[in-house]
């Protein structure tokens, strides 16, 4: 377990590597003066550009400057946002933790909505129940995620006036920032109206997250169904069902934890996906986290602020992506174990 | 009293022209205390046979018998619950590729404490942990695993072939059969750990007076370990007699083939000769011939040959053939 653990942390090292080396290299390709792109220092006088390129080491080759530039990234210097002139870094901090809290909701909501719906769909195989569900992941799948969020408005939040349309929590609560997970400062609050504070918050989260997790959790029934039906048609099913023991024991002791283990496995390549879905969902919520920023700093060509984003979302995604994988091992035995030949 | 009786039993595979009969009215009886060998090719029914008998059959297959008794139980009257009830008290199966048939996920331990019958624990429900624990462990002892500490915590990679048999070995004794259908069980182990896997077979069928279901490809082996033996060709009976009637004076040409096609160290074989067989392969199931199918294959097939023959008895030893080599023997 040590080494497999061991093995995913150099991967993680390589790969955040290589993204530095990516996002290094587009402060070149991005049009404009590769120092102003890297510090985001537009209005800088002709002295102060001057210690900045000291600073960055640009008069040594590009391997002093890459490496000067894995310096300030290390000490969280990401540079100054273009159009704002905060820190990138302070900025992230702001925005990344109402991102998180969007992402792993869903993810959660995917998760157990999905892969129960899955199991069943392939437990009732080539009955109504299966085709149904099939049907239905089919048609989730396909609705485009901003359309379903601008109709998931106007019928939930206009029409119905169940759910609000936009932002985080109501503007008359006022809750500190700690950790920037909003639910979880609620709870951290000593405010006298934290329960109605709290109830807000849900409310606001609840429309972004349907939509966010709606595509994954039809790929995730998809998954499980597959991963279900293969695990039922396997010999150690059969042996179970010689062994006498109930359809129902087979299911919950045996085919469960084997089919679940083949499903989170893809959860993890899932995660990208859903924060690109996140993105685009945070825009039309006017939900205030990194996706809506970056997609806004695009619109607004602030170079610096596109190559911190990038470093900071696909660290997310990777980090999200060892956590499962590490599940994954704790709950595979195989895995776990180092490959040899056989 | 018998203690299966089996009598014309097929086993349908539907499909959207018309129906193939991969086990085609087969009989089969055993009486207690017997092991009895069930021989034939690959792709000769023997194991969806076995699968029909234990009833783990998936849907696509239909069975079907003329009389299905087990210990003077009519077993074709009963629902399909009350026939699992009986069967999966009565009747084991170990299967071939013993490694497949754990739970990759699940260790020994566990599989082998959710075999113990639970009509056997005594006591509270907080002692029954304890004592499924102790059964987990008595069964490993029985199969001849010394080290139970290590094999219950251990996952099935963790072991070898003939291990993982044991241990299958071991969740089959569990409910004290009356039973045992062994489906190949030494396929793919070497021949050390084949004797072992034999050799506690037959303990346990002394010990505990334990009929043994033995299905295996290899008639030669089956012999040392079996009171009878039944010989299966591509879905339909062959033959059923006592070891030494099969092996000594086979009656039907393709026992005769499979005794002859076994080679014998005992015997000269000239340099470069020719190894006894029969010509061709055993019929898939979409090109069955009709009558006997053994028919296109068989050296003494006539036209008669393209009806199923009457099953023939002489004293004990049933043979379907139209044309039996009796008269071979004096």
């Amino acid at each position: 377990m040590l080494i497999f653990t061991l093995r995913r942390f150099s991967l993680f090292f390589f790969t955040l590597l290589l993204l530095t080396m990516l996002s290094f290299s587009l402060s070149f390709l991005f049009p404009g003066e590769q120092l102003i792109n890297l510090t985001g220092q537009i209005s800088a006088s002709p002295e102060q550009l001057a210690i900045l390129a000291d600073e960055y080491q640009q008069q040594s080759g590009l391997l002093g400057q890459y490496v000067s530039y894995l310096k300030h990234l290390f000490q969280g210097d990401m540079g100054y946002s273009m159009t704002s002139h905060l820190p990138i870094s302070t900025e992230v901090l702001n925005r990344l933790p109402a991102t998180v809290e969007l992402a792993s909701v869903a993810l959660l909501v995917a998760m157990f909505v999905g892969i129960p719906v899955g199991f069943c769909a392939a437990i009732y195989h080539r009955k109504a129940a299966d085709n149904l569900i099939l049907t239905i992941a089919m048609i989730g799948y396909s609705i485009p995620v901003f359309w379903l969020g601008i109709l998931a408005i106007l019928v939930f939040s206009i029409q119905l006036g169940w759910f609000p349309s936009s932002g985080q929590i109501s503007l008359l609560f006022e809750i500190k920032h700690i950790t920037g997970l909003q639910l979880i400062d609620i709870l951290l609050s000593d405010s006298p109206y934290k329960w109605q504070a709290f109830q807000d918050a849900t409310r606001h989260l609840i429309l972004p997250v349907i939509v966010v997790a709606l595509a994954p959790a039809t790929i995730f029934m998809r998954l499980a169904r597959s991963a279900m039906l293969e695990v039922l048609d396997t010999h150690y099913i059969k042996a179970a069902k010689a062994k006498g023991l109930t359809f129902s024991q087979i299911i919950y002791r045996h085919a469960m934890r084997n089919a679940i283990i083949k499903v989170i496995r893809d959860i993890g390549l899932q995660f990208a996906n859903l924060i690109t879905i996140a993105m685009v969902t945070e825009v039309i919520f006017s939900w205030p986290g990194i996706g809506s920023w970056l997609i806004e700093s695009i619109y607004q060509r602030d170079y610096t602020a596109i190559q911190g984003g990038l470093i900071v979302l696909s660290s997310f995604i990777f980090i999200v992506h060892i956590i499962i994988d590490l599940v994954y091992a704790a709950l595979n035995p195989l895995a776990r174990e180092p490959r040899h030949g056989t | 009293m018998n203690l299966i009786d089996i009598r014309n039993l097929s086993i349908k595979l539907q499909t959207s022209t018309k129906p193939i009969f991969a086990v085609d009215r087969v009989n089969l009886t055993m009486k207690e205390g017997e092991v009895r060998g069930l021989v034939g090719e690959s792709g000769s029914g023997k194991s969806l046979l076995a699968q029909a008998i234990v009833g783990v059959l998936d849907e696509k297959w239909a069975v079907d018998a003329d009389r299905f008794h087990w210990r003077g139980n009519d077993l074709m009257r009963l629902s399909a619950e009350e026939r699992k009830a009986i069967i999966s008290k009565d009747v084991a199966m170990i299967f071939q590729e013993p490694m497949a048939c754990l739970d990759p996920t699940t260790t020994i331990g566990e599989q082998l404490e959710e075999a113990v019958d639970v009509e056997q624990l005594t006591g509270y429900f907080w002692q029954k942990r304890q004592q499924r624990k102790l059964a987990a462990i008595n069964l490993l002892h029985k199969v001849g695993i010394k080290q139970h500490e290590v094999c219950v915590k251990s996952f099935p990679h963790q072991l070898t072939d003939a291990l993982c048999q044991r241990v299958m070995i071991a969740m089959a004794l569990a409910r004290r059969p009356m039973l045992l259908i062994a489906d190949e069980p030494t396929a793919a182990m070497e021949s050390t750990n084949q004797g072992q896997i034999f050799r506690l077979l037959a303990s346990l069928n002394q010990l505990k007076n334990m009929s043994i279901l033995l299905i295996s490809h290899d008639l030669e082996n089956v012999t040392h370990w079996t009171n009878t033996i039944t010989v299966m060709y591509s879905g339909q009976f062959v033959e059923a007699g006592t070891t030494e009637q099969i092996f000594n004076q086979p009656y039907h040409p393709y026992t005769r083939a499979l005794v002859d096609s076994s080679p014998k160290a005992n015997r000269m074989i000239p340099n470069k000769s020719r190894l006894m067989t029969l010509p061709g392969s055993i019929p898939t199931l979409q090109h069955l011939p009709i009558g006997c199918r053994l028919g296109p294959r068989c050296p003494r097939a006539q036209q008669k040959c393209v009806h199923a023959p009457k099953i023939k008895n002489f004293h004990s030893h049933q043979v379907s053939c139209h044309f039996p080599l009796k008269d071979n023997y004096s």
